[in-house]
Formats: C-alpha cells, sequence, structure tokens
C-alpha cells in the first residue's frame, strides 16, 4: 500500500503533461478550429481525422513536404553510384575489354546508372518518409485517450503539445474552448 | 455544381474573341502555307521544300494524335480529374479533317512525275549505293510494304481512322451537354477500347511510313514508340498552353485550380522520361550492336564523309539536354509545375524542340553529293517554319472556330464534380 503510494505520488514518476486534446464533432468545425490554432502561432499540434480532409494541410499551415528533395538527393546519389562502380570496376580496378567497346563509356553505363538512381530515389524517399514522420512508433500518448478511438470513426481531435512555446495550459485550453472544442482533455506523457 | 458551370459558360464576349482569333488564326495559316507554296516553286531544291512541309505536318498531326490518345486513356481510365482537360482536345479534334486535307499534297506529289518527291524508295531509278532502288535487296524485299499504293492506302486509313474516332468522342461529349444521358459516357468507354489499339497500331506505321522509310535500309523497333512519346508530350503542352490561356482570359478562373497544373505537369515529366528511355533505347542498341546497317543512320547525323563532325552532331545534343535534361530537371519542381507563366514556358520549350527533333528525324534525308546530310542551318528551316506556321495556323482555327460551340467545360460529365474539386 505504501510502496504503491509513494510510487504514484513520487514527484521524479508522476505522469508528465503531454498536452491538450480536444474533440470537434464535424470535419467544417475542425477546419476552421484548425485555421485558428494556426493563427495563434502553434508549432507542435496535430489533427487527428477519420478520413483525409482535403485542404486541412492548408488550415493547419502545413507546408509542403521536403521529402521529394530527398528524393533528389538518393536519385542522383544513385546515378553517380552507377556511373562509378562501372567505370571503376571496368576502366580502374581491373581493366577488361567487352566487346570492343571503350574501357568506360556513359552508353553502356547508363542502364545500370539509371536503375540504381530509381532504386537510391525509392530508399530516399522511404527513409526520408519514415524519419520525417518520426516512424516506426511504438507508443504514442494519445492512445492513453479513451475517445481516440472515434479519431478513427466518427470524430476529429486537435492535439496541442505542452512542449510548444506558445503553450500555457489555461490559455491554450481557452483558445480550443473558443474554437469550438469539446472535451477538452488533459493528455498524459 | 451545374449551376455555378452555367455561369461560367455561354458568354457572348467569348465567342466573339474566339471569331476574331479563329479569322486571325487562318490568315497566318494561309500566309504561312501560300509561303510555302511560292517556296516550292522557287527554291532551286524543291525536295527540301516538300520535305521540310513534311516536317510541319507531321508535328501537327503529332500533337493532334497525342491528343487523342489522351483522350482515349482518360476514359479507359474513368478518369476525373482530366475532364476540363478533355473538352479542350475534343475541340482540337476538329483539326482532323484539315489535317487530312493538307495531307494530301505530299500524296498526290508522289504519285506524278518521278514519285521520288518526298521518299526516295518510290522511285525505281533513284539511286542508292552505286546501284538503284530497283536493284536494291533490301528494297526488293520490302516492296510489299513500301509501295506507292501502299502508302497511300495506309495514309487514307490513319486518317479516317483518327477523324472517325475524334467525331465520335467530339459528339457523345457534346450531345451529353444537352441531355446528359450516361450512355455518352458508356460510348466513350467503347471508343476508346476499340481506339487505343487502332491509333496505337496507325500512329506507328505512320512514323515507319512517313518518316522511317526516308532511309529504307535502316532498322529499329522503337520508332513508333518514340513518336508515341512525342506526340503526347506534345499534346500535354498544348494542353498547359489552352489550360493557361482559357484561365487568363477568365473562362477557367475559379475552375481550374493548382492541382490541374500539378497533375497535367506530372504527366508531362512521366512523358519526358519516357521519350528520353525510348529514345536513349534505340541509340544505346545501335551503339552497343555497331552493325553497319543500323550505324549509318546515326553517323549520318554526326559525321560528314571525311570524317568531319557535321551539324547534326551539335543538333543531337540540343535533343538530348533540351529534350530531356532541361525539361526534366524543370519539372521536378512542384512550384514550376503550377505557376502559370513558368509551366508555359517550359510547355513552349518543349513544343519547340519536339520540332527540332523532328527535322533531326526527316531532313537528314536531304544529302548532297557526297552523300553527307545537308546542314540543319540553312534556308531549308524557312521553309521548316513557314510549313510549321501554316498547318499550326489551320489547325489553331480549327479549334478556336468549334471552341464556342459547346460549354467551356463539359458540364453534365458524370466526373466533373470530382474534377471541379480535383485535389492531391
Amino acid at each position: 500500500m505504501s510502496t504503491a503510494g509513494t510510487t504514484i505520488t513520487d514527484p521524479t514518476m508522476a505522469a508528465q503533461n503531454y498536452g491538450l486534446i480536444a474533440a470537434f464533432d464535424t470535419a467544417p468545425g475542425l477546419y476552421r478550429a484548425a485555421e485558428k490554432v494556426r493563427d495563434a502561432g502553434f508549432r507542435r499540434w496535430d489533427c487527428i481525422t477519420p478520413f483525409p480532409v482535403h485542404g486541412l494541410d492548408k488550415a493547419m499551415g502545413v507546408k509542403r513536404s521536403i521529402v521529394p528533395r530527398i528524393s533528389l538527393v538518393g536519385g542522383i546519389t544513385g546515378f553517380i553510384t552507377g556511373m562509378t562502380m562501372i567505370w571503376w570496376t571496368g576502366a580502374y580496378d581491373y581493366k577488361l575489354v567487352v566487346g570492343g567497346k571503350p574501357l568506360f563509356s556513359p552508353m553502356f553505363a547508363f542502364p545500370v546508372s539509371y536503375e540504381l538512381t530509381i532504386l537510391f530515389t525509392a530508399f530516399a524517399t522511404i527513409g526520408g518518409m519514415f524519419v520525417l514522420n518520426g516512424l516506426p512508433m511504438h507508443y504514442h500518448p494519445v492512445l492513453k485517450h479513451d475517445q481516440i478511438r472515434r479519431g478513427m470513426d466518427d470524430r476529429f481531435f486537435i492535439v496541442i503539445e505542452a512542449r510548444d512555446d506558445r503553450f500555457d495550459a489555461a490559455k491554450t485550453r481557452a483558445l480550443l474552448e473558443a474554437a469550438g472544442g469539446l472535451d477538452i482533455k488533459e493528455l498524459e506523457a | 455544381m451545374s449551376t455555378s458551370s452555367a455561369t461560367i459558360s455561354a458568354n457572348p464576349s467569348v465567342t466573339g474573341t474566339s471569331g476574331a482569333a479563329a479569322g486571325r488564326a487562318l490568315m497566318i495559316g494561309l500566309a504561312g502555307l501560300a509561303l510555302t507554296v511560292v517556296g516550292f516553286f522557287i527554291s532551286h531544291d524543291y525536295h527540301a521544300v516538300a520535305l521540310a512541309y513534311l516536317v510541319g505536318i507531321t508535328y501537327c498531326t503529332a500533337i493532334a494524335i497525342g491528343m487523342l490518345l489522351l483522350v482515349l486513356i482518360h476514359h479507359i481510365f474513368d478518369a476525373s480529374w482530366s475532364v476540363l482537360l478533355r473538352r479542350q482536345y475534343e475541340h482540337c479534334f476538329a483539326a482532323f479533317p484539315w489535317l487530312f486535307l493538307l495531307f494530301l499534297p505530299l500524296l498526290v506529289g508522289s504519285w506524278m512525275g518521278t514519285h521520288d518527291l518526298i521518299w526516295p524508295w518510290m522511285n525505281p531509278e533513284h539511286e542508292v549505293h552505286g546501284g538503284t532502288v530497283a536493284t536494291d535487296i533490301l528494297y526488293q524485299k520490302k516492296s510489299g510494304f513500301l509501295s506507292l499504293g501502299m502508302l497511300t492506302g495506309a495514309t487514307v486509313i490513319f486518317f479516317l481512322i483518327w477523324i472517325w474516332l475524334g467525331s465520335r468522342l467530339r459528339k457523345a461529349s457534346f450531345t451529353q451537354d444537352q441531355d446528359g444521358d450516361l450512355k455518352w459516357t458508356h460510348m466513350s468507354r467503347v471508343t476508346a477500347a476499340l481506339g487505343i489499339p487502332l491509333t496505337a497500331l496507325s500512329l506507328t506505321f505512320a512514323a515507319i511510313y512517313w518518316v522511317k522509310s526516308l532511309e529504307y535500309h535502316w532498322f529499329s523497333t522503337m520508332y513508333g514508340v518514340w513518336f508515341f512519346a512525342n506526340c503526347v508530350r506534345g499534346a500535354l503542352c498544348c494542353g498547359v498552353l489552352i489550360m493557361v490561356w482559357l484561365h487568363r482570359r477568365g473562362d477557367l478562373k475559379g475552375v481550374l485550380n493548382n492541382n490541374h497544373f500539378h497533375s497535367i505537369g506530372m504527366l508531362m515529366l512521366a512523358f519526358t522520361v519516357f521519350w528520353a528511355y525510348v529514345t536513349f533505347s534505340q541509340y544505346f542498341l545501335i551503339w552497343n550492336a555497331n552493325v553497319p546497317e543500323e550505324t549509318f543512320w546515326y553517323n549520318l547525323r554526326e559525321l560528314n564523309h571525311d570524317g568531319s563532325t557535321n551539324q547534326w552532331w551539335y543538333v543531337g545534343l540540343v535533343i538530348l539536354f533540351g529534350h530531356f535534361f532541361v525539361p526534366f530537371f524543370a519539372l521536378l519542381s512542384y512550384r514550376f509545375k503550377i505557376t502559370h507563366h513558368i509551366i508555359r514556358r517550359i510547355a513552349y520549350w518543349i513544343l519547340a524542340v519536339i520540332l527540332v527533333d523532328l527535322c533531326y528525324n526527316i531532313l537528314p534525308a536531304l544529302k548532297d553529293e557526297h552523300g553527307d546530310s545537308l546542314p540543319f542551318l540553312s534556308s531549308n528551316l524557312i521553309w521548316v517554319l513557314t510549313s510549321v506556321v501554316g498547318v499550326g495556323g489551320v489547325c489553331v482555327w480549327a479549334y478556336l472556330r468549334s471552341l464556342p460551340g459547346t460549354k467551356i467545360i463539359p458540364i453534365r460529365d458524370p466526373r466533373i464534380g470530382e474534377c471541379l474539386t480535383h485535389h492531391e
């Protein structure tokens, strides 16, 4: 009893506040609330919806993903890898004449370089997406919220994280209330 | 949705400006054709002018075929985002009968005189490699396919196919505007299922007969695909130009969104890569096999008989960088794809390089007394330009004449709602 009590009241083990979650019943309600949260200047926050809501990116002020740039870097790396590999093996490390062709030519190195461009682009795209999304993610504080299942069914949520610079338990709660948020709860980290 | 569309369409002032623009296009077109005819009679080498005209007519026909294919593909996939674009392509199909009419002089010219106005193999006395066409074993083996009658018949059939498919698609789409009947959508789907193989075969054989047979000793299994890639690239670029023009004029304001341009841009990028893949494959296989029966075609485009580099070598580099690298890197950018004045410039650029690509494939068939290809930069280029302006002007006129006849968007298409709210 006493040990259990200490565990719970131990200040170092106390549940930390992850942030606030507010529910919305309709997509337009969520959309307008997202615009308000965006305009309030929050950065660490997210929307949870049961289906894609078109235009929500804009309402949230989310910029376009930088994954394409990572893909481009991957593609260029693949192309250079292909060209270098064929030059290295055939014209430098072990010089070998094949079919009366030059030791190295971009012509015959092209198909391999092209394939590697595609392969490395795919790796970079998947890898970039995983890193930027923080995947794999086995746990997320919103999973503790007893209502969260409805976020996959018929309800919409906005989560604002406590580590956001603008977060203030009372003011942020008031903002979510003013934006039409329902059942506003604190989330444990 | 239909209420918002109704306010957009049927604007009488639009009809008026289209009419004036159509008149101007026709004037420019006729002037271009007239200049080409004058060139034919005053030039010291009328073969060159005829070949330049082949470039012009092939260029415009290729773009029209590309539009036809895109609409057929739209229907076979039951696509939604491209409904807006489809209507403009349907107006462009009005050019097919005129293209047929404008092709006829080449056929008539081939039936007259020594028959080798354009295609050397039509004249049995035409000299090749020390002999004549008639004594050439390669011609004898191919004579069943390469005959004046076959080319004429095939060309007539190709155009009839394209005119027929185009008019079926136009009729279905335009009638649906009136009655909203879904049967027209289903009819177009049947047209697409029939039309895709028909168009694929006809454009392949058209490329072989009209362009590739100029060097009938040559072999390439990639030729039809190369032509197809250019057809679709040209059609997409013209689609962009039409969309930007209609948006600027106000017709599509509030209708067209960034995602439409993004989607067209992605297709442009995809076909840029596809074109490069096909064109490189053709070159690479010939380079790798290195047999004279095939390499001579590229040698003509790189070297003179004394081994010096000719102009076509540089044209080849322009095609490599201008037709692939520049559009490829430009079209990678999202911002470039959705910014109207940038995507419009990219479209103009690609259209110009497609013309260079066709010149590269057609004009080196003209040779001097050493058997070297006549240079790219010569007075012949003037006749290429007058031909393109001539045939193109007539095509633009046909489009502008068709444009005011219907609503600016197919308001009763079952997919129009999805199209207007097109998103990523």
